[in-house]
C-alpha cells in the first residue's frame, strides 16, 4: 500500500472521529440574550432597516417610563447587535420577537449603534 | 513539471513526501492534547462542547493544514524573491484569517483580531523571512491583515450562517495553503534540502497552537457582546 494512502485512511479517520466528538453534540452558539425584567407599562419602539442604518434613526422616549425595544425582520447581519453605549445597554437581538427593555432616567440625547457601529441612530429621552 | 508529478512525489522521499505524515502527527498531538486538557479542567466548564467543540475542532484542522506548509518552506530555507513573498503572504495571511475567525466568534472581534494578528505575524515573519526583508514584510503584512479579517468576517456572520462560513473559510484556505506546496515544490525543483528535521517540531507547534486556542476560546477575555 502507498504511503499516501496509509496516510490519507489516517487523515480521514482522524477528522471523522474527532469530528464526532466535538461537533455531534454541537448547538447553535447564537444564544438569545433578552433582557425580561419588566414585563409592566412601557413605550414600544420597533426599528427597521432602510438605506443600510437602522430607520427610524431618531427615536423619542420619555424619561423614567421603560422602553421595549425591538428589531423588525428587515434589521440583519451585526445590525441586530445592538448598542447604546451611554445607557450600557448592548444585547443581541436574533429575532423581531427578541427585545431589550431599559429605562432611561435622564433627558438627553443617546447614539445608538450595532455592535460594529455601522448602523447609527439618535435616541432622544425627553 | 506537472501537477501529476507532484501527487506522485508525496509518496517520495523528498520533503513533500513528509506532508501527509505531518497532517497525522499534527491531528494526533492537538487531539490527545484536547483530550488532556478536557479530562483534567475543561469537563467541568458548563456545554463545553456544544458551545465551543465546532470551532475548536475547525482550528485543530487548520493548524493540521498549516503546518505541513511551514515545514515544507523551513526544509529549503531558500527562496527567490517572488516566491519567498508569496511563502510570507500566504502563510501569514491564512493563519491569520483562520485562527481570527475562530477566536473572533467565540471571543468578540478583538480578542479575534489580537489573537488572529500574533499568529499570522509571527508564522509569516518566521517563513517570509527565508527570502529576506521583502518576505520577512509580506508576513508582516498579510497576517497583520487576515487577523483583522478573519474576525471581523465570524462578527459579522454571527447572525448568519457562521457555522458555514467557517467551513467554507477552512476550505479555501486549504486549497490556497495545498497550492502554495505545489508552487514550493516547483520553485525548489532544482535545489537541495538544506534542512531536515524530525517531527518535533510539528508536535510542538501543534500543541502550542492547540493550548492557546482552547485557552483563549474558553477562558479568555471576551468583548462586551460576547460575555
Amino acid at each position: 500500500m502507498e504511503k499516501t494512502t496509509i496516510y490519507g485512511i489516517g487523515i480521514f479517520l482522524l477528522i471523522v472521529i474527532g469530528g464526532y466528538f466535538l461537533i455531534g453534540s454541537s448547538e447553535n452558539i447564537n444564544e438569545n440574550v433578552v433582557d425580561s425584567g419588566n414585563s409592566g407599562d412601557f413605550q414600544k419602539v420597533t426599528i427597521g432597516m432602510k438605506n443600510y442604518n437602522y430607520y427610524p434613526n431618531i427615536i423619542n422616549v420619555e424619561a423614567g417610563k421603560t422602553v421595549r425595544l425591538s428589531l423588525d425582520s428587515s434589521v440583519s447581519g451585526c445590525f441586530r447587535d445592538f448598542t447604546i453605549r451611554e445607557l450600557g445597554i448592548r444585547k443581541y437581538l436574533r429575532t423581531p420577537s427578541d427585545y431589550v427593555e431599559f429605562t432611561p432616567t435622564k433627558p438627553g440625547t443617546y447614539r445608538f449603534a450595532c455592535s460594529m457601529g455601522m448602523g447609527t441612530g439618535t435616541l432622544i429621552v425627553e | 513539471m506537472s501537477f501529476k508529478e507532484f501527487i506522485k512525489e508525496l509518496n517520495g522521499n523528498k520533503v513533500e513526501g513528509e506532508l501527509l505524515k505531518t497532517i497525522v502527527i499534527s491531528l494526533i498531538t492537538s487531539f490527545l492534547t484536547l483530550g488532556i486538557l478536557y479530562y483534567f479542567k475543561l469537563s467541568s466548564i458548563d456545554n463545553f462542547i456544544p458551545k465551543y467543540g465546532f470551532f475548536i475542532f475547525l482550528a485543530i484542522l487548520s493548524y493540521a493544514i498549516i503546518l505541513p506548509s511551514i515545514r515544507q518552506v523551513r526544509a529549503y530555507k531558500e527562496f527567490l524573491c517572488m516566491a519567498g513573498m508569496m511563502v510570507g503572504m500566504t502563510i501569514g495571511m491564512m493563519t491569520g484569517f483562520l485562527a481570527g475567525f475562530y477566536v473572533g466568534a467565540t471571543n468578540g472581534m478583538f480578542w479575534g483580531s489580537v489573537f488572529g494578528m500574533i499568529v499570522g505575524i509571527v508564522l509569516g515573519v518566521w517563513n517570509g523571512k527565508y527570502c529576506g526583508i521583502m518576505g520577512l514584510m509580506e508576513g508582516l503584512m498579510a497576517g497583520f491583515m487576515g487577523g483583522i479579517m478573519g474576525a471581523m468576517t465570524a462578527v459579522m456572520m454571527y447572525n448568519d450562517n457562521l457555522k458555514i462560513a467557517g467551513v467554507i473559510s477552512f476550505i479555501i484556505c486549504g486549497t490556497i495553503l495545498f497550492g502554495l506546496n505545489y508552487m514550493i515544490y516547483q520553485e525548489t525543483k532544482n535545489v537541495e534540502r538544506k534542512n531536515k528535521e524530525d517531527y518535533w517540531f510539528t508536535i510542538l507547534m501543534s500543541f502550542v497552537l492547540t493550548v492557546a486556542t482552547i485557552w483563549l476560546m474558553v477562558l479568555g477575555p471576551r468583548s462586551v457582546l460576547f460575555q
